[in-house]
């Protein structure tokens, strides 16, 4: 994700370079250069620095520094300010309760990547191979993003509450009720339907430029279409299928309004904690650590993901 | 028995008729091309056989047994794409070895064949790079390697050369050839360049606007072309106006504007009395002298079609000068000549025998530049 940045401020520098060579080129128009492109112009550096030193500068800024705030007052005591300790992690890496929450915020986690990559993929694979109105129907899938995240969790409490739209419907069909609100189904219901679209966008991409040749070919060489989708279809898509995860993983590994709203009392996930930490406990060094350590862990999850997913399919598609 | 056997095959997308009716066969151990212009429904033909596409209508054979319905995978041919599609992911020795992998061969005997293939094709050592590592030429015999290692009994072509420049062409058409004897495979091979089609091919398909215009082997198809269609698309053709004027046992009388000529019946089927017609002669059939001005028409008396012109271009050829001559009579000719040289400006007498000509009636056959560039 960190990458982003960069390759942005890449393409400027390239379309900045056009600009220029074409001043170069023509000596009729010097005279439209501005004084501000001629100056940048016989200052290769300086220019760069123009370029990309904004995104950088926000990379800095709003990231870097405030990381590294983070990890120094991780390491005192009680709060800001206070003496050095490593306290805050020992209590957390030897706290049962607190490494019950881990386990069970990886495992859910791990659930909604895999159902929203399941259930992205064959949707993005529709849109692509089977239908003509794929602009219409991206434009389905992104189209909650126009609602607020807190309204729509608010729909799903409506929804899946005791008595709520969906019990209504199952009793009138004569069916048992569920009240799925406050259970770890409503929390993946949740995600799941929230994260969605984060999914199916990088899974577009990738499909789109996947050609449709090489399916053909594949088929023609005898493969059937299971054998097709796996030794071809997926190692070919498999960068989008892995931003896809990503995009989905940390997000969820980090996330406490939907657990909080759908999943109730029981069903703490490490990010309620963090937070607890910070607007109730007031304990932020505490509050701190535990966030350092969840960002080693949810980062070296990805290492791994990423390298497993390269070396599983070889050298891997370009075409995401 | 056939080893591929095409019946009635028709098909239609939405109210475009691509493939109509289509009849052929192909034996085992051929080569034969299905040649047509852009658009003719050659593709479609070929990926029917292939069975990426469902005919509308019709059968088509395989060994005897019906193959309509049965998928890709199923069926005993495999195909040569035409912008190659090797598997960007895999190395040339996977891609090679991907049917095999598929039909269950264990990975000692794939190694050994996919080995073979490679020396086949002459790409030996390039087993472990990657498709993109190599040139056009090369990952065309990569492409062709992955499609003969499963030995199919039929291998199709997609106008895979099209994109190489000439030279490369040429040598790939005789490395086909070469290999196609030696695994004795039979190939169908789909293309709009005739010159590939005439140089590889034992017999040829030409296809029209998804009709078969003619079937024959080349010499049949160059040297008895059935339609001007035919005529026009498989080698250079000149073509002259006239009108029948008089039918007799053996010979058709043609009046071609100021003489008649008397032409074999056998070059002139299919015509009657007042019938608008075109007479086709090939440029190598046509003989250029110099003219001395007295004798204006020399040649008509003895069964020759002849008139006068000035050269207006004059291109080399190696052994032959290609003419264009401006003549008086019939418009623009072009001209094939061996061992004579004129200069642009000469003024100069065009003739050719009646015996060379092919007739064709001018009921709106239309010849494949004016529809052939779609």
């Amino acid at each position: 994700m960190g990458e982003s940045p960069p390759s942005a401020g890449e393409s400027a520098d390239g379309s900045g370079d056009g600009l220029a060579a074409d001043g170069g080129s023509a000596p009729g128009v010097d005279g439209r250069m501005s004084g501000l492109t001629t100056y940048l112009r016989e200052r290769p550096r300086l220019r760069t620095l123009a370029i990309a030193g904004p995104p950088y500068g926000i990379l800095v800024f709003f990231f870097a520094i405030p990381l590294l705030a983070m990890l120094v007052v991780s390491f005192q005591a009680d709060q800001i300010g206070g003496a050095w300790t490593l306290h805050n992690y020992t209590d957390f890496l030897t706290s049962d309760t607190y490494l019950t929450v881990v386990w069970r915020t990886f495992l859910i986690s791990v659930q909604v990547t895999a159902i929203v990559a399941a259930v992205g993929y064959a949707l993005a694979y529709s849109i692509v191979r089977f239908s003509r109105r794929t602009t219409l129907l991206l434009l389905l899938v992104i189209l909650p993003f126009w609602t607020s995240y807190i309204i729509r969790m608010y729909a799903w409490i409506n929804i899946l509450q005791s008595d709520g739209v969906l019990d209504s419907l199952l009793d009138l069909a004569g069916l048992p009720t569920l009240g799925l609100l406050y259970t770890d189904t409503a929390v993946l219901i949740g995600f799941t339907y929230v994260w969605l679209p984060l999914a199916v966008l990088p899974f577009y991409a990738s499909l789109t430029n996947l050609d449709g040749d090489l399916i053909e070919a594949s088929k023609d060489l005898g493969a059937g279409p299971i054998r097709t989708f796996l030794s071809v279809t997926l190692p070919m898509t498999i960068n989008g299928v892995v931003t896809g995860i990503v995009l989905v993983f940390i997000p969820t590994f980090g996330s406490f309004i939907t657990p909080r709203l759908l999943g109730g009392t029981n069903n703490i996930m490490i990010g309620m904690v963090i937070e607890n930490q910070f607007k109730s406990a007031f304990n932020w060094p505490f509050g701190a650590a535990i966030g350092m350590v969840i960002s080693v862990v949810v980062v070296a999850l990805l290492v791994l993901a990423t390298r497993l997913g390269g070396g599983l399919f070889g050298t891997g598609g370009e075409t995401a | 028995m056939s080893l591929l056997r095409v019946r009635g095959l028709t098909k239609e997308f939405g109210d475009l008729v691509a493939v109509d009716d289509v009849d052929f066969d192909v034996e085992d151990g051929e080569f034969v091309s299905i040649l047509g212009p852009s658009g003719s429904g050659k593709s479609t033909v070929l990926r029917m056989v292939a069975g990426f596409e469902e005919p509308t209508e019709g059968e088509i054979a395989l060994d005897d047994v019906g193959i309509v319905g049965s998928p890709p995978f199923e069926r005993d041919v495999n195909m040569v794409f035409q912008d190659l599609a090797l598997f960007p992911h895999l190395t040339v020795g996977e891609n090679i070895g991907y049917g095999l992998k598929q039909s269950g061969v264990p990975a000692d005997e794939r190694r050994e064949r996919t080995e073979r293939m490679l020396e086949m094709v002459r790409l030996e050592g390039y087993g472990d790079r990657t498709p993109s590592e190599l040139s056009g030429g090369e990952q065309q015999r990569v492409a062709l390697a992955r499609a003969l290692v499963n030995e199919p009994a039929l291998v199709l072509f997609d106008e895979p050369l099209s994109s190489l420049d000439r030279k490369l062409r040429q040598h790939m058409q005789g490395e086909l050839q070469r290999i196609q004897l030696e695994t004795d495979t039979t190939f169908l091979y789909v293309t709009h360049d005739q010159e590939v089609a005439l140089a590889v091919s034992d017999r040829l398909v030409v296809l029209d606007d998804g009709r078969i215009q003619q079937v024959g082997s080349v010499e049949e198809l160059y040297e008895a072309p059935e339609s001007r269609f035919v005529a026009d698309f498989i080698g250079d053709v000149n073509a002259v106006e006239g009108r029948v004027t008089g039918v007799e046992d053996d010979t058709v009388v043609i009046d071609t504007g100021d003489d008649e000529v008397a032409v074999p019946r056998d070059r002139a089927e299919d015509v009657a009395v007042d019938d608008a017609v075109d007479v086709c002669v090939r440029p190598f059939q046509v003989r250029v002298e110099s003219a001395d001005g007295d004798a204006d028409d020399p040649a008509d008396a003895d069964g020759a079609f002849s008139t006068t012109g000035i050269v207006r271009s004059r291109s080399y050829q190696g052994s032959d000068s290609q003419y264009g001559i401006e003549t008086d009579r019939w418009g623009h000719l072009s001209a094939e000549v061996r061992s004579a040289s004129f200069e642009v400006d000469d003024r100069v007498t065009v003739a050719w025998d009646a015996g060379d000509v092919h007739v064709y009636r001018r009921d709106g056959v239309d010849s494949p530049e004016e529809d052939g560039g779609t």
